[in-house]
């Protein structure tokens, strides 16, 4: 497994500046303190949309499990075993197109945008792209021992 | 580790002297493998347990802290009140009516004025933030209403329904039906929306609010006083009630 470390330490940093990120967004959910709406951020009207929920589940919260998992298989990894972290593959897609379309939903629908919401967006397209290096560093792994038995 | 007397050793004692060497190297190995389990596992519980905290404190402070120098005392003959224009006690709101949080802090002001009546001055200015497309037209509507002694009750509808016009293209056509709702002239009312005089005053107090460094809202002063909006009703009620007491 060829991996290298400094992909999954990556890895391992980002992922938990995207759970302080979410997390801080779902306390501010749950206190329900009110945000003030300040004259240069859209935090407030993009935070009481009506999209700032799926099922009742508020996105932050679902944000930070999600940047949780991913954090908890990188240190899993570095822990005990290298090829946990392909695992990662398997959510990174699918929270890559979350933040499009909550993206979308802030250019298009709400027509505010939240910094937070964003830094959120910029981290998890940061970890898809550094899965897509995953995929590449461990197929490519795999290819070279393929070779070696040869 | 160093053999005092290696010649003195049989071979079968050097083999077992060995092979204790490896035990005991093995055994510090797992020890070591195991502190850094230890250790590493603690360093995860305390990052995200001192992530959390952090941002829920982070989250649950104040938004301005600073109670400062900044002052918005006194009443001035343009303001709407309500209570006793005279009261020792004067709280003034900065306020956006497309603002959610000035939503939801119009219903407790309410309640402070029926409850302390008299000995209160509670004042409305305008703050409408540029990035709220229809806060200004509320307002010209509001003061539209005030001109023909309705000012509150037109502050109320348009709270009361912020979600149905926040988003609306022709928010006026809305605000025109709020006026028709309170039995208003309509046509002094259209004149009066489109008034100078309204839209400079409006202009005016923005203006005014930004000198005092105000850059959200609602933003309140007690008796010239700039609190860090209170995070709920007993808080805000305590620091009110407290303020009535000193200023009898």
């Amino acid at each position: 497994m060829k991996i290298p470390n400094w992909l999954i330490i990556a890895f391992l940093v980002v992922s938990f500046l995207g759970f302080l990120d979410a997390t801080y967004l779902t306390a501010q959910h749950y206190l329900g303190t009110i945000p003030s709406c300040v004259i240069t951020t859209g935090c407030e009207i993009v935070l009481t949309s009506e999209q700032n929920a799926i099922f009742g589940i508020p996105v932050a919260l679902i944000g930070s499990v999600y940047y949780f998992l991913l954090f908890l298989l990188a240190v899993l990894s570095l822990e005990m075993k290298r090829g946990i972290i392909r695992f990662v593959a398997l959510l990174t897609p699918l929270g890559f197109l979350a933040s499009l379309y909550f993206v979308y939903l802030q250019l298009f629908v709400i027509k505010e945008i939240c910094f937070y919401c964003i830094v959120s967006a910029t981290t998890s397209t940061i970890l898809f792209i550094l899965t897509l290096f995953i995929i590449i560093k461990s197929s490519g792994s795999t290819a070279s021992r393929q070779n070696e038995n040869d | 580790m160093e053999i005092q007397q290696p010649r003195e050793l049989t071979k079968q004692e050097r083999r077992e002297l060995r092979h204790q060497e490896k035990t005991m190297e093995q055994r510090q190995r797992d020890l070591k493998r195991l502190y850094r389990h230890i250790v590493l596992w603690s360093l995860v519980v305390l990052a995200v347990g001192g992530g959390i905290f952090g941002m829920i404190k982070l989250a649950s402070r104040p938004p301005q802290d600073n109670r400062s120098v900044i002052t918005a005392g006194a009443v001035t003959p343009e303001d709407w009140v309500k209570g006793n224009r005279d009261a020792k006690v004067i709280l003034i709101e900065y306020s956006d009516f497309q603002c959610p949080a000035c939503a939801f802090y119009y219903p407790l002001l309410e309640k402070f004025s029926e409850e302390f009546g008299d000995r209160i001055a509670i004042v409305y200015r305008h703050f409408p933030l540029p990035n709220h497309q229809n806060a200004k037209s509320a307002a010209y509507a509001a003061e539209a209403a005030g001109q023909q002694e309705k000012f509150w009750e037109m502050h109320d509808l348009i709270f009361d329904n912020q979600k149905e016009w926040k988003d609306e293209r022709s928010a006026d056509e809305v605000f025109t039906n709020y006026a028709q709702t309170l039995n208003l002239n309509l046509d002094q009312f259209k004149t009066d929306f489109a008034l100078k005089e309204i839209r400079k005053k409006v202009e005016s107090a923005y203006q005014n609010g930004v000198q005092l460094g105000i850059n959200s809202t609602p933003t309140f002063f007690l008796n010239g006083e700039k609190l860090a909006s209170p995070r709920n009703y007993e808080e805000f009620r305590n620091i009110i009630a407290q303020a009535i007491n000193e200023n009898p």
